[in-house]
């Protein structure tokens, strides 16, 4: 990655801001009381201060949205807790929920809409009034939308203000160029297979029946380190319980270390495991044939597939113990229906990933989990009419998952121009929401068509997308660039516009809309006035769409409006929800007995899809298969990324108070491989990946807790944005790693997992 | 009155730091300020492992050596808990040096802790780390009910690990937070037998009397004298730590 520096012209405001100047003491002044000296200090807690105001709101910490109640006096927030009546965070919090207040009191906030005057990448900028800004944009915009149509606008969206420029805005607009991240960059692969397997996704909340859970299976998910609130929660409360749990993982993760059963398998191999666990089940008879017999197709099939897929087959591929194999699948059908390998989130690894998860699920088939108390329930989306706008000029298709299940698997759009969308879904592969990092080829060769505009809402473009230095490329192409984002990341230097988000404090906002057990809908309302000339989403997405001509689309005035006209269909009112909590709960059809005549499964044979009639048909393996993963080279690493359990993505590495508790990653790497290499513990080093992309200094946690053959480091660092005061610079950036990635031929997900490093000491 | 204390579930712990980050926004600890540290700890080799997260906080001694030491009585028990009332506070630093879990930091010039939320349990609320655990291992309240509800972890995990134990019932006189341990305190990091040191008893009875009489005195005059105290306290617990670490070997063994 080039080095990005952002200059402002109008005047150095992050100097000013850091050293308490005019205007920004909201940000640098508060978020640091004053206390230089013994009696300077105040000793009144911010609860006596004054009138504690409480507003009902959903934390945008993470993408798993947690009901939250902030609670501010004098207009400034202090504390968010959990709100005790959401589904979701049940009163509690995580790390990364306790610090939104001080991700919004971060100093480093971008505070006035920019326009660019410098070159792209330059990062040299003027501040201009919010009309200069969305006039430039609009007029920019209409100019493409006329000589290449308005598919060659793409639109990428993240967090949880998204819903109105990669589904609201893209959809009036006419683009079916709208992607978020947490599809291709992470969920599709599970998705897909779902989809493929039992005719519906998994959608934002794994349905695993927590309180009757007797045998949990995790593959390569980090409870604990992935630190969702409720997972958490469920997790611990099943454990005490005395539910098994399974972990496999080359690394001996936090959640790891609780489990009863580990097995620290060779990374690329977990499918070839799978397979085995399906033979033992199918061999010793220990499957719910009952269930199978009532709900499943194409179980012979299968148990032909796997007959010679024994655990000594798969023992010398994964490096685990075949007896170990043997066991845990034992233990697994011990204990079903109530057992349950759970679908994991960042599933794109190693681009057979759909495959890997079709594997899964058929073993939870086997167990008899679907519709199952304790096992994994059928989710369900809230009662609650649309905003009646007229009809979108495309149809959305960009998924993820905060999305309405069902989105993933629609027909695949055309836009107003006829063009279908650009990622080559349909051809490069089967099925799926759109494929990120697949426009970016567009935007570079002009193939299939030009794509000639991007807007980036809250997507942390070169910190998420593979391959940063062929997004570089192709940000150098585009007529038009515009960044939306609360904070100057890297990709903001590229920008042609930068518009200042509000955070989700800071805004009234749409309704959450919870697909889940109990469906739900959570109040977003706001608990302070916007940093500076921030704004929200909403607002500027129908600033926006006024200008281009898509007032129709843009009726009502304020979210408010919006929000009260939803409401009102299910017999509600913000201010009836205000009273009553800020969540409204609904009534759910979590299991078998709930579904009378029709099928809960809404696949073509009506049954759960052992054998996939539709993945035959396209020409892919109808069974899972276990293809083998390119191999380290001699003296190279398999680079693995995850997660710090205060961190999200890299979004909150500069976020002051989540940064003290964890300020840069660090490198894991076997200890007996350290020395051997005569590298210490707590040793600094450079990392060069197999394309001779450096990233560093790390510094080195030799550890047990990892195998040989790779290395681990939380994601989100080794950040090249010198505007973030406090992240610029920590440790090394997996991001810029991972210059390889591997498509899935079905769900477009890109696996991340074939990069590999070498260690280079410090000079 | 009542005594309370934490439960400290360390067999249950997930290491997400959310008690941690609540606490510093809570209350409103100045940046590079913390009053809970966790720490991942890793027993055992590749691929035959053990692990726990160390949450190093105020332990809420019952015979709490920073109260013993402290000359203003800033730092002071209530309720079972070590209260600090840094208005009051010198800055004398005596506290962190008798603490044997090296607990109390100097935060511009004065001492700084977990006082267990005085004033959030005071209005009936649970401190800010026990509030947001996700993972139930933390709980405030009751000190026997804390205790009974530690056994019966301890009972219940021991399927897990044999060697699960509380921990703080008795130890260094009692401590004001509860652990279920999933190992023995000595592989966790924790003292076996924690005791208020020696010397804090020796500077308590015989040092401080004398030595800081005067200067307790003076301080309400001039700040300059905490700083000769400081300084002179600290060439005496040299003396001592040199006394001691001669005496300590046959009185610790019993």
């Amino acid at each position: 990655m080039g080095k990005v520096q952002l200059q402002i012209s109008r005047r150095t405001f992050l100097k000013s801001a850091l050293a308490g100047g005019a205007g920004l003491t909201l940000a640098a002044g508060q978020l640091q009381p004053a206390l230089a000296a013994p009696g300077a200090e105040t000793t009144t807690p911010w609860y006596f201060r004054g009138q504690i105001k409480r507003t009902y709101s959903v934390c945008d910490m993470c993408p798993w949205r947690c009901g939250i109640i902030a609670h501010s006096v004098d207009g400034r927030v202090f504390k968010i807790d959990g709100n005790p009546a959401d589904p979701k965070s049940r009163g509690m919090l995580c790390a990364r929920g306790q610090g939104g207040v001080s991700f919004m009191y971060d100093p480093d906030r971008l505070r006035s809409p920019m326009v660019r005057t410098g070159e792209r990448g330059e990062g040299k900028f003027q501040e201009v009034t919010w009309e200069e800004a969305l006039d430039q944009t609009a007029e920019k915009l209409l100019a493409i939308k006329e000589q290449y149509g308005p598919e060659s606008v793409a639109v990428f969206g993240h967090t949880s203000g998204e819903f109105w420029f990669a589904d609201y805005f893209a959809q009036a607009w006419g683009t079916p160029n709208a992607a978020k991240p947490s599809s291709s960059l992470c969920t599709s692969p599970r998705e897909e297979a779902s989809n493929l397997t039992f005719g519906f996704p998994v959608g934002g909340h794994e349905p695993i029946d927590w309180e009757g859970l007797r045998c949990l299976t995790l593959i390569g998910s980090h409870i604990g380190e992935d630190s969702r609130n409720t997972v958490m929660q469920d997790f611990a409360n099943a454990w005490a319980r005395g539910a098994k749990v399974i972990v496999v993982d080359p690394r001996f993760s936090s959640v790891a270390a609780k489990a009863d059963y580990w097995l620290p398998i060779k990374p690329g191999t977990d499918t070839a495991l799978l397979l085995a666990w399906i033979n033992v089940l199918i061999t010793e008879k220990r499957y719910d044939a009952d269930y199978i017999a009532q709900w499943a197709q194409g179980f012979e099939e299968l148990a032909a597939h796997v007959a010679e897929m024994t655990p000594e087959w798969a023992a010398a591929i994964t490096e685990l113990d075949a007896g170990l194999i043997r066991t845990t699948a034992r233990v697994m059908a011990d204990n079903l229906p109530q057992s349950v390998i759970m679908p994991g989130r960042h599933v794109t690894w190693y681009g057979n990933d759909t495959q890997r998860m079709r594997a899964a699920y058929i073993i939870n088939a086997l167990l008899g989990a679907y519709g199952r108390e304790g096992g994994i329930y059928f989710n369900k989306s809230p009662y609650i009419e649309a905003y009646p706008h007229p009809p979108f000029a495309v149809a959305g298709s960009a998924g993820g998952c905060s999305a309405e299940p069902g989105a993933e698997s629609a027909e695949l759009p055309l836009g107003p121009s006829g063009k279908a969308r650009a990622d080559g879904a349909r051809t490069k592969f089967l099925r799926g929401a759109t494929a990120m990092q697949e426009l970016i080829e567009p935007m570079i060769t002009g193939e299939p068509y030009p794509i000639k505009a991007l807007i980036v809402y809250g997507t942390n473009l070169l910190n998420t997308v593979p391959n940063p230095e062929r997004t570089i490329e192709a940000l150098k192409k585009l007529d038009l660039v515009v960044v939306i984002d609360v904070l100057p990341m890297e990709h903001v230097a590229w920008a042609d516009v930068v518009l200042p988000e509000a955070t989700i404090l800071e805004r009234f906002d749409d309704l959450w809309t919870v697909s889940h057990k109990t469906p739900y809908i959570a109040l977003r309302d706001q608990a302070v006035e916007p940093y500076a000339d921030a704004k929200p989403a909403w607002w500027m997405a129908r600033e926006l769409g006024m200008r281009v001509g898509l007032e129709k689309y843009f009726k009502w005035e304020t979210v408010e409006e919006f929000v009260e006209t939803r409401l009102k269909t299910i017999g509600y009112s913000i201010e009836k929800l205000r009273e009553e909590g800020g969540v409204i709960v609904q009534k759910g059809k979590p299991y078998l007995a709930d579904f009378k005549s029709n099928s809960p499964f809404p696949t073509k044979s009506g049954k759960i899809e052992l054998y996939s009639e539709e993945l035959a048909l396209a020409g892919q393996d109808p069974l899972p298969i276990y293809t083998p993963t390119t191999e380290p080279p001699q003296g190279y690493f398999r680079l693995l990324y995850g997660r710090h359990p205060v961190h999200t993505f890299a979004k909150t590495q500069n976020t002051p108070l989540l940064h003290q508790l964890n300020p840069e990653n660090d490198l894991w790497l076997n200890a007996g491989v350290a020395a051997s290499m005569g590298i210490k513990d707590g040793d600094k080093v450079y990392l060069e990946n197999q394309d001779g992309v450096r990233s560093g200094p790390i510094k080195v946690k030799a550890t047990q807790r990892i195998r040989p053959d790779a290395v681990f480091m939380s994601h989100g660092f080794g950040r090249n944005a010198p505007q973030l005061s406090l992240a610029n610079g920590r440790g090394a950036s997996d991001a810029a790693l991972i210059s390889r990635y591997a498509l899935d031929p079905i769900s477009g997900g890109a696996g991340m997992r074939v990069n590999f490093v070498r260690i280079v000491k410090e000079a | 009155m009542a005594i309370n204390a934490f439960l400290l579930d360390i067999s249950r712990c997930i290491g997400c730091e959310a008690c941690a980050a609540a606490c510093m926004t809570g209350n409103e600890l100045p940046a590079g300020t913390q009053y809970i540290h966790l720490t991942e700890q890793t027993r055992g080799e590749f691929p035959t492992l053990a692990g726990s997260f160390k949450n190093h906080r105020c332990y809420h001694c019952a015979d709490a050596a920073c109260v013993k030491v402290c000359p203003t009585g800033a730092l002071y028990k209530e309720d079972g808990m070590t209260r600090l009332n840094r208005e009051v506070c010198i800055g004398c630093a005596y506290c962190t040096d008798a603490c044997p879990f090296e607990v109390p930091q100097m935060v511009n010039g004065r001492s700084s802790k977990c006082d267990a939320c005085a004033s959030v349990t005071k209005a009936g609320g649970e401190p800010w780390c026990v509030r947001t655990c996700p993972s139930d291992a933390l709980r405030y309240g009751d000190r026997q009910e804390i205790l009974a509800e530690a056994h019966r972890r301890v009972e219940a995990v021991k399927a897990r690990y044999p060697k699960a134990r509380v921990y703080g019932e008795s130890e260094a006189g009692g401590l004001g937070v509860i652990m279920v341990l999933p190992d023995d305190p000595e592989v966790l990091d924790l003292p076996a037998n924690p005791d208020v040191p020696l010397l804090v008893n020796t500077w308590q009875k015989v040092v401080q009397p004398a030595a800081l009489g005067l200067t307790a005195l003076s301080v309400a005059v001039t700040g300059v004298a905490a700083v000769i105290a400081r300084r002179n306290h600290m060439q005496e617990l040299k003396q001592l730590h040199a006394q001691q670490a001669k005496a300590a070997p046959e009185e610790r063994q019993e």
